[in-house]
């Protein structure tokens, strides 16, 4: 048994259009919740569907449950519970019916579980899936994808078309049948307060490479912002600096950790620290991922709202 | 529901729930002896990690607030443990130091300050 539920090494997908997925390292700790987060079209949702072995990489290597991805991919699809970004199913089946087609692929599948979330989530199980709601696809396919008694969720954007109630139960379901019987769940999101609650790891993927993999904890205790005014501020090139960015005089600077000492060299420089604060999610993905607005013709002078 | 938590505050999660168990304690809702929910059973309740709450019940446990019984459940310990004078003061003088800090920055005298203090500790009620 590895200790990872999934990792990959260098993982490669390019398309004649795109690189969607380039030189991948992903580690995710067996047992852990994964916020997986990205931009749309960051690459997160090809990613995923490379390690189910359902495209088929162009390089690198990925281990999911000590599966190779390249030769293994019908026993990693036997254990691994899989909703979909677009929710699609056979469209002229019912939920009933759904639930008799698939359970026979899973030898852990339970139906006590597909009944338990059948009346939890209020589905109606008798009407064929293209006439359901995307609300109630998606639960349709929570419902398939919880039961299956898999080791490993990838769920791509679970919440998608979820009333808030429906979002608020899918999330007590994943904690007490799923975190609790330590499965490993790894989820993609832009909401970011979901992640912050639930996820105990996150990994931030742009243009199809990662980012930040960190703790939460690590980034709640260790991570800081630190703002300082200077003029003439050299770019640093410390090892704990995970962004920089400048508006006018001002400077941020997001440093993984040592961030009084971090600070003290800014001070050696020349710089005033401002501040050194804790920083939530939030601005960590908006500071990695985020997009400034150009600066616009009048606004000299003042500070700009950085992303 | 006791306990709820809030993900945009900017205040790590266990420390919340770590700030909530002490004054539901401090204000006598918690009694010695009381029992509190499982780790696995608050975190499906309040919907975040379990590790989460782990880690706050650890530190409630080594603050002597809650103790936990192996394989028995968690339970609301008897009193403030024998914590020397000084550490309890060291633990406190950080928020002492922030609320003086915001209280200078508001312009409000010191005596202000303190009465603000003193409406807190009698709205406690309880046992103290």
């Amino acid at each position: 048994m590895t200790e990872l539920a999934i990792s990959s090494q260098g993982l490669q997908k390019i398309y004649p259009q795109v690189r969607a997925v380039d030189g991948l390292d992903l580690n995710v700790p067996r047992g852990a919740v994964y916020g997986f987060l990205g931009r749309n079209g960051a690459g997160k949702t090809t990613t995923i569907k490379t390690l189910l072995g359902l495209v088929r990489p162009s390089a690198g290597a990925a281990q999911v449950l000590g599966l190779d991805i390249r030769k293994d991919h019908l026993a990693i699809l036997e254990r691994t519970g899989f909703v979909s970004e677009t929710k699609l199913l056979f469209e002229s089946l019912t939920a009933r019916q759904l639930i008799r087609f698939n359970r026979g692929y899973f030898p852990k599948w339970s139906d006590a579980l597909a009944e338990r979330y059948a009346g939890l989530f209020e589905i109606p199980m008798d009407q064929p899936f293209r006439k359901l709601s995307l609300g109630n696809r998606t639960k349709v396919c929570h419902l398939l994808a919880l039961s299956q008694g898999a080791d490993l969720l990838l769920l791509d954007d679970p919440t998608s078309g979820l009333d808030p109630v429906m979002t608020d139960l899918l999330m007590e379901i994943l904690i007490e049948d799923h975190v609790n019987e330590g499965r490993t769940v790894l989820f993609s999101s832009h909401h970011l307060s979901e992640v912050e609650k639930i996820a105990e790891w996150i990994g931030i993927l742009e243009a199809g490479k990662l980012l930040l993999e960190a703790r939460l904890e690590d980034i709640r205790q260790n991570f800081r912002l630190v703002i300082v005014s200077g003029d003439s501020l050299l770019m640093l090139a410390a090892p704990n600096l995970v962004f920089h960015k400048r508006a006018e005089k001002f400077s941020r600077f997001l440093v993984s950790y040592d961030a009084e000492e971090f600070a003290a060299k800014l001070r050696g420089e020349g710089a005033t620290v401002l501040e050194i604060s804790p920083v939530n999610l939030g601005e960590v993905f908006l500071g990695l991922a985020g997009k400034e607005l150009p600066c616009m013709p009048g606004s000299a002078g003042t500070t700009r709202a950085t992303a | 529901m006791l306990f709820h938590v809030n993900t945009s505050s900017g205040v790590p999660v266990y420390l919340q729930i770590e700030g909530q168990v002490k004054h539901a304690v401090a204000a006598g809702a918690l009694k010695q002896g009381d029992v509190l929910l499982s780790v696995r059973k608050l975190a499906a309740e309040l919907r975040v990690n379990p590790n989460t709450v782990a880690r706050a019940y650890q530190n409630l446990e080594s603050h002597g607030v809650i103790r936990a019984v192996p394989g028995g459940g968690t339970y609301v310990a008897d009193c403030q443990p024998g914590l020397l004078k000084s550490e309890k003061v060291r633990r406190l003088r950080p928020l002492a130091r922030q609320l003086a800090v915001e209280g200078a920055q508001l312009r409000l005298a010191p005596e202000e300050v303190v009465k603000l203090l003193e409406d807190e500790m009698n709205g406690l009620g309880g046992r103290r």
